[in-house]
């Protein structure tokens, strides 16, 4: 059943690439095929994993951390 | 209605809260309903221009200025007040009910207001009157957050006033007018003042300090008035202010990152309204007739979608009593119509075609493309996907799907469901309708959001987004830590402050307490008896008395008296 779900996905996403060739470039990345296909998946890979660097390194503490003294 | 019956818009509202405490219990969450109708209906039937203005030492006070920029604001205003009273439907503390009213007025006030002095004065009202919904709460953190949130705002409010000041001492006009950019160090203090309230950072850290520890109503309030009237200062006074685009741009990636970190539901949502303001700044930064009504229309759906989600969230907090990622989970099927109406609001905010947030986002973005801002535009779509990211996704999934924890809410109560029932209907409404929204609009630009580049654009992003989200998502499981954001510069150093101001000063003031003392103690003693010290007199009592030195005062006496019987003798004689 999870398997069908992705196929659909899939499917639609593969429509939705085909529609977008159809249409023209009104930006310099526009002309990149897939490109926002990309950025979507890109983007969030790179926020999850600077904002997770960025946490460990320097911003996460414990809970208590402005309590003790 | 006008002439000399005529009443402020703002009126309403501050009568509604004096007024609620004095009326029967059981009516007061009906009547708040009534004073939010009212301002709305005195807003649509004013005119245009300055309706009311009065004299106060010699200058000429506008309190109502209309134009259609100010009555868009003044009617989302009004708006979410009533949502947000049917939100608080079951409050019992009518002082809650009664500053909602207070801070709704505060706002109502500054957009209406002609002059600088007005606005400054409601300005204050609102920091006041939102202080009480963060104490209200009353639980120790609340009540030292608050405290904070207090006196940054009146760090803001003072800065806001000594730009006035200096805008008037040199020369410049109470009015309320388009400050050109970079014009003078007046113009930056009203800036800093205004940036203060619309979260620009690093002054932004109040909100997602104050915001999750407010009381669950009072979370819906805060989040539509305070940023939102400093969008409103904004568009007024620095419309076209290039730094503001790049202000705005940081805002919105530095919203997402905290967000992802953040593990309090209604903090995430915290730092998405810092993220989501910065679409605005960025608009007004841009400051073309496009950009200008995208900051407004974003305004307005942004208090739509905003108050639902943490509506959402406080239900959840309401129902369980948790609101760490960490402890929530797995109870999706318990709470279907809550979960159903926040997804509503996330996909408002994640810019889905047919919900609102989808009208107003993609003009801002837009306006930048238009202007040649590529890389501001590619970076606004970027915080678009990690607004998907963290509301859209990670949110719901942590909060009622993952791990069961074993949570098993109680039931939402109607009138919540009912506020929530309401935003949500606006979203939609205004997403499938924008027209509805773009015909107020304050300037003159024409735009359709549904063309087939743009829906292509709003549908591959997050599908996208979800993938990346779907594969990472062990990897954003919370973590039960806090994030240190620009708030640790007061909060951390407080200790050392702490121990050079209060602790090493009331050491020095109890060491000369007890040595003032000490001398008080051996002066007492001294004046007990103070012979004692002139003859070392060791055995002697600590009290005076007067028989113990009489023996030799006798003597003396003796003498004396001898002296003058032989005095006498010797006259005799002689």
């Amino acid at each position: 059943m999870k398997k069908f779900w992705w196929f659909l996905f899939g499917c639609a996403a593969l429509i939705s690439l085909a529609v977008e060739m159809t249409q023209e470039a009104h930006h310099w990345w526009e002309k990149i095929p897939g490109f926002y296909v990309f950025f979507g998946f890109a983007g969030c890979v790179a926020i999850i994993l600077i904002s997770k660097a960025l946490g460990k390194l320097l911003l996460q503490k414990k809970e208590d951390y402005y309590d003790v003294r | 209605m006008f002439g000399s019956f005529y009443l402020p818009p703002f009126v309403y509202m501050i009568a509604g809260a004096l007024v609620l405490p004095l009326l029967p219990k059981k009516t007061r969450s009906t009547a708040f309903l009534i004073f939010p109708l009212m301002t709305l209906l005195v807003i649509w039937t004013s005119p245009f221009g300055e309706i009311s203005s009065v004299s106060y030492a010699g200058y000429t006070l506008t309190l109502v200025s209309m134009d259609a920029l100010s009555r868009i604001f003044g009617t989302i205003f009004a708006l979410i007040a009533f949502i947000g009273g049917v939100y608080a439907f079951n409050v019992k503390e009518t002082a809650q009910q009664s500053a909602a009213l207070l801070y709704a007025g505060g706002a109502v006030g500054v957009v209406f207001a002609g002059d600088y002095f007005t606005l400054f004065i409601f300005w204050e009202l609102m920091a006041v009157a939102s202080a009480y919904l963060i104490w209200a709460r009353r639980t120790k953190e609340a009540q030292q957050a608050g405290m904070r949130y207090i006196l940054v705002h009146l760090f803001g409010g003072s800065l806001l006033l000594s730009g006035i000041l200096l805008h008037l001492s040199s020369g410049g006009s109470l009015r309320i007018e388009q400050i050109a950019p970079n014009a003078s160090l007046s113009s930056w203090l009203i800036l800093l003042g205004v940036g203060l309230n619309a979260a620009i950072p690093p002054l932004h850290a109040w909100l997602s300090d104050a915001y999750p520890k407010a009381t669950i109503a009072g979370a819906v309030f805060l989040s539509a008035f305070t940023t939102k009237t400093a969008v409103y200062v904004l568009i007024r006074l620095f419309a076209g202010w290039e730094i503001l685009i790049f202000a705005g741009v940081i805002m919105t990636l530095y919203g997402v990152i905290y967000a992802v970190l953040a593990n309090n539901i209604r903090e995430i949502l915290a730092y998405h309204i810092i993220s989501q303001v910065g679409f605005m700044v960025t608009g007004v930064g841009i400051g073309t007739a496009l950009a200008l009504n995208g900051a407004v229309a974003h305004a307005f759906c942004h208090i739509l979608y905003k108050a639902l989600l943490f509506m959402g969230a406080g239900a959840v907090l309401q129902t369980t009593g948790i609101s760490q990622l960490t402890n929530l989970g797995g109870f999706a099927r318990y709470q279907k119509a809550t979960l159903a109406l926040y997804m509503i609001g996330a996909f408002s905010i994640s810019g889905f075609p047919l919900f609102n947030g989808f009208i107003s986002k993609s003009m801002i973005v837009s306006a930048a493309g238009y202007a040649h801002y590529d890389i501001i535009m590619l970076l606004l779509m970027l915080a678009s996907v990690g607004t998907f990211l963290s509301i859209g996704l990670k949110l719901p999934y942590f909060t009622w799907f993952g791990e069961d924890r074993g949570i098993r809410p109680t039931k939402t109560p109607k009138a919540m469901l009912a506020a929530m029932g309401i935003a949500s209907f606006f979203c939609i409404l205004l997403g499938v309708a924008p027209s509805l929204l773009y015909a107020y609009l304050p300037y003159e630009a024409t735009y359709s959001p549904y063309t087939i580049p743009h829906l292509l654009e709003a549908l591959q992003i997050p599908a996208f987004t979800f993938v990346a989200f779907w594969m990472l998502r062990g990897k954003l499981a919370g973590s039960p830590t806090i994030t240190i954001d620009t708030d640790w510069f007061y909060r951390k150093p407080a200790g050392v402050v702490r121990t050079v101001f209060v602790d090493w000063v009331s050491v020095f003031f109890d060491a000369a307490e007890r040595k003032s003392l000490a001398l008080a103690h051996f002066i007492s003693e001294l004046s007990k008896n103070p012979v004692r010290f002139f003859f070392h007199d060791d055995s002697a009592s600590t009290l005076y008395s007067p028989g113990r030195y009489r023996q030799p005062i006798t003597a003396i006496m003796l003498f004396v008296l001898f002296g003058f019987i032989l005095f006498a003798v010797a006259a005799i004689f002689s």
